[in-house]
């Protein structure tokens, strides 16, 4: 693992060393070698896991995060270049410090193997996350929206702090190789409900849950490009990642205790997923699409089947890429009108009519459209979930219309009809613009060639 | 004031710690704890005006009382047990009258009032030795008579300690007032663990001393005494920004700054002899620090403060040296990973 972590590390004083002229060129190249890096991990020969060193793994579930973040960073940072041009030159290069730094705490946390160090690492992804969401945001309400982020997650953690102490001195290790072969039913307690409550919290905070679910459209509209993608398309998957390691741990009380929680999750995304019908800003549209999306992983996850980890876990990948795109997309419109009102920027196909292209293959894989891994990820669910219980099939039927419904929505305000007569001077799409559509794209659509990749450990 | 003058009260203030952490006589313990007051009296009241004045008294006042106090308990374990030297105190009344003496001095709550405008009242490098200093001469004495303190005061003083801390804080934005604060809570972070594992209240003690140490360097450089005054730094000095940003988010506990190596191992030692909703509420309280902190640090380093357009060529005070910076950001940011080194402390 040191030959993805290291690199990394280092990319921080590649950009204060580099040049003016070749910071971008530097860190854009660096990183996608490191992302060549990575992919070497999805060889998992066995069922087992790849085993690094007693302080780094990787399994079939971590190894597509673990790709997914690597791939992310030099799309982040080709995303980013546009807002940051006019900065000084120290304040980019803190700009990509901050990125790297995010991304060795990621690639840590992904492949930890001890949880009170995976613990550490998830709580140190809040501060550079924070810097970049409050410092370099557009608006007065990122102050508002950095503290919500903080304190929510924080709020959350914290006990997950005392139950993995807890659990360490009942039990010894929390070294995650042996507590999957010591595993052993945790007894019938009101401790252990509050054991079990305080383990998922900080994940349900994370996903997020509806009920806890604030913090995210707030943090998602006011964080810059960069921040939008890094929190969308990874950070919500550390709790999904977070869960499905520790729910291995409490059973059998997940039986019962999931119960509230399934519900909150069912409720809740007919619930995002209308209000995005409703939703003048298009971030925000995004932002509580990613709930919706989640409050199916969070489903998935409780059920604990087999097809629902491997839902679970394509459902991830596939809203990573996608929502990460949509997120440029969308941040495309703002450097052009530096407005993210969806209506005043209508009617683009006529104007940028290859965006218009990125703007239809988002707008379809976030509908889950066959073939994508989209919908390998929600079918998996469904299914699993009326496995589960009947009844959630009508939940989930219309969930599966209200996401093609404000897809569809967004497609057609923002592309098709007359386009407003203040925006016909933008400038026309860059080429790096087109190429960072089509780098999100192009493992979307070569994934559903072999979703067996993503599928996790169960397949 | 004079140099020679200085020397030798400042040589008597580090004299009269010493002898209260060296001792093994209760008198010469109350004496080294005299010596200390009456030494930094004067220099409490370096700049000679009358709010320095009333936070000298207020000091004054706390601490004969909290000594006189201490020589009580003193008196009375020596009436119990015969004889003078230090060990764990016996008599259950001599211990609590001792606790309370300690608490007094230290300023935990609920005996805390005079934190705030004590330091308030001072200059800020009186408000470092005030705050960093005089804090080990009561620590080394609690250190020492631990076995034999009374748990349940102890803790309750604790808890209230943090929340008091965290939660009266929350008004502020003198920079004094707001390092008083964050001073009552930590000494309750230290006295919670006192009597389970004193080794980390000196941990505890050594990064809270560092991270305080930093914060008041970083003040004394731009000489800002409130929140307005620190939001200028941004023009004279940048780098200072982003060094309070690092140390304020080390203060408010957050990983992987070693702000978080106490907390996390103070948290670890409470659950392992199984009181867990102590640390989890211990926790959680101190979030009401990492508020504020967090609010100092959106003024200084992560927004650009609302100013007029010739803020920039304001006047400032003249930056003066801050001394040993670099390694106290090291100590107050980057010891985490070096948690396994605990063992030397033992």
């Amino acid at each position: 693992m040191l030959k993805i972590i290291i690199p990394t590390i280092m990319l921080m004083p590649l950009t204060w060393l580099s040049k003016k002229n070749m910071i971008w060129i530097n860190t854009t190249t660096y990183s996608l070698l490191i992302s060549l890096i990575s992919l070497s991990l999805l060889n998992q020969p066995n069922n087992n896991s790849l085993n690094f060193s007693l302080m780094f793994f990787s399994d079939p579930l971590s190894a597509p995060l673990l790709v997914l973040t690597t791939w992310l960073l030099p799309l982040m940072l080709m995303a980013s270049q546009h807002h940051l041009s006019k900065e000084p030159l120290i304040r980019k290069k803190l700009y990509i410090t901050m990125l790297a730094m995010l991304q060795t705490f990621l690639i840590m946390t992904f492949t930890a193997t001890e949880l009170i160090s995976f613990y550490i690492l998830f709580e140190a992804t809040l501060v550079p996350t924070l810097i970049i969401i409050t410092r370099w945001g557009n608006q007065t309400e990122r102050l508002n929206a950095g503290l919500y982020f903080l304190f929510y997650t924080l709020v959350g953690s914290l006990p997950l702090l005392v139950a993995l102490i807890s659990i360490q001195s009942l039990t010894g290790s929390l070294h995650f190789l042996l507590i999957q072969y010591w595993n052993q039913a945790l007894p019938d307690s009101w401790s252990n409900i509050f054991l079990w409550l305080a383990c998922m919290m900080a994940f349900m905070v994370k996903m997020p849950l509806y009920g806890l679910h604030l913090w995210l459209p707030k943090a998602h509209v006011e964080a810059p490009i960069a921040g939008s993608m890094v929190l969308a398309a990874i950070l919500l998957k550390l709790g999904g990642y977070g869960m499905l390691r520790i729910t291995m741990m409490l059973n059998p009380q997940t039986n019962f205790m999931a119960y509230p929680f399934l519900m909150l999750s069912l409720w809740g995304m007919i619930m995002t997923s209308s209000i995005c019908l409703r939703q003048t800003d298009l971030k925000s549209l995004i932002a509580y699409s990613s709930v919706s999306h989640m409050a199916l992983v969070i489903v998935a996850v409780l059920i604990q089947t087999p097809w629902s980890y491997m839902g679970a876990t394509a459902l991830m990948i596939a809203h990573g890429l996608t929502s990460s795109m949509l997120f440029c997309l969308a941040n495309s419109n703002y450097e052009r009108t530096h407005s993210r009102t969806m209506i005043l920027a209508r009617g683009l196909q006529t104007l940028l009519p290859l965006m218009a292209a990125w703007w239809l293959l988002a707008s379809l894989t976030n509908l889950a459209l066959p073939p994508s891994i989209n919908l390998i990820g929600e079918l998996f669910v469904v299914m699993s979930s009326f496995s589960w219980s009947n009844i959630t099939i009508i939940l989930m039927g219309a969930n599966i219309t209200i996401t093609a419904l404000y897809s569809l929505y967004m497609l057609i305000t923002t592309q098709r009809g007359k386009y407003t007569h203040h925006i016909n001077s933008i400038k026309p799409s860059f080429t790096r613009e087109n190429a960072l559509m089509a780098l999100h794209m192009t493992p979307l659509l070569l994934l559903s060639l072999n979703p067996k990749i993503i599928l996790g450990f169960t397949y | 004031m004079n140099p020679l003058i200085l020397t030798i009260i400042l040589m008597t203030v580090f004299l009269g710690t010493m002898i209260v952490m060296a001792s093994s006589h209760w008198l010469m313990i109350w004496i080294g704890f005299e010596m200390n007051l009456l030494a930094i009296i004067p220099i409490l009241m370096k700049k000679y005006n009358p709010r320095a004045m009333e936070a000298s008294t207020k000091y004054f006042l706390t601490q004969a009382t909290a000594s006189m106090l201490l020589m009580m308990a003193i008196i009375i374990n020596l009436m119990h047990s015969g004889q003078w030297t230090i060990t764990k105190v016996f008599n259950p009344t001599a211990s609590i009258i001792m606790t309370l003496a300690l608490a007094m001095k230290l300023g935990l709550t609920p005996f805390h009032f005079w934190v705030p405008e004590v330091t308030q009242g001072i200059s800020l490098t009186s408000g470092l030795i005030l705050l960093t200093w005089q804090k080990l001469a009561p620590m080394s004495i609690l250190y020492q008579i631990s076995p034999s303190i009374n748990l349940n005061i102890l803790l309750t003083m604790a808890v209230l300690s943090i929340l008091v801390g965290g939660w009266g804080g929350l008004n502020q934005t003198q920079l004094r007032k707001i390092m008083a604060y964050s001073s009552i809570a930590h000494m309750g972070w230290m006295a919670a663990i006192l009597v389970y594992n004193p080794t980390l209240t000196m941990l505890n003690m050594l990064i809270y001393i560092m991270m305080t140490l930093t914060m008041f360097m970083l003040f004394i450089h731009s000489s800002s005494t409130t929140t307005l005054s620190l939001s200028h730094t941004w023009n004279k000095a940048p780098l200072i920004t982003t060094l309070i940003l690092i140390t304020l988010l080390s203060m408010g506990g957050l990983p992987p700054l070693s702000g978080f190596m106490p907390k996390w191992m103070i948290i670890q030692e409470l659950t392992k002899n199984s009181s867990i909703i102590l640390p989890t509420l211990m926790a959680i309280m101190a979030l009401l620090n990492l508020y504020f902190y967090m609010r100092l640090t959106y003024s200084t380093s992560l927004t650009m403060f609302p100013s007029t357009n010739n803020m920039k060529m304001k006047w400032q005070f003249e930056t003066k040296q801050i001394t040993l910076l670099p390694p106290l950001i090291i100590a107050s940011s980057l010891l985490l990973p070096l948690t396994p080194m605990l063992s030397i402390l033992d």
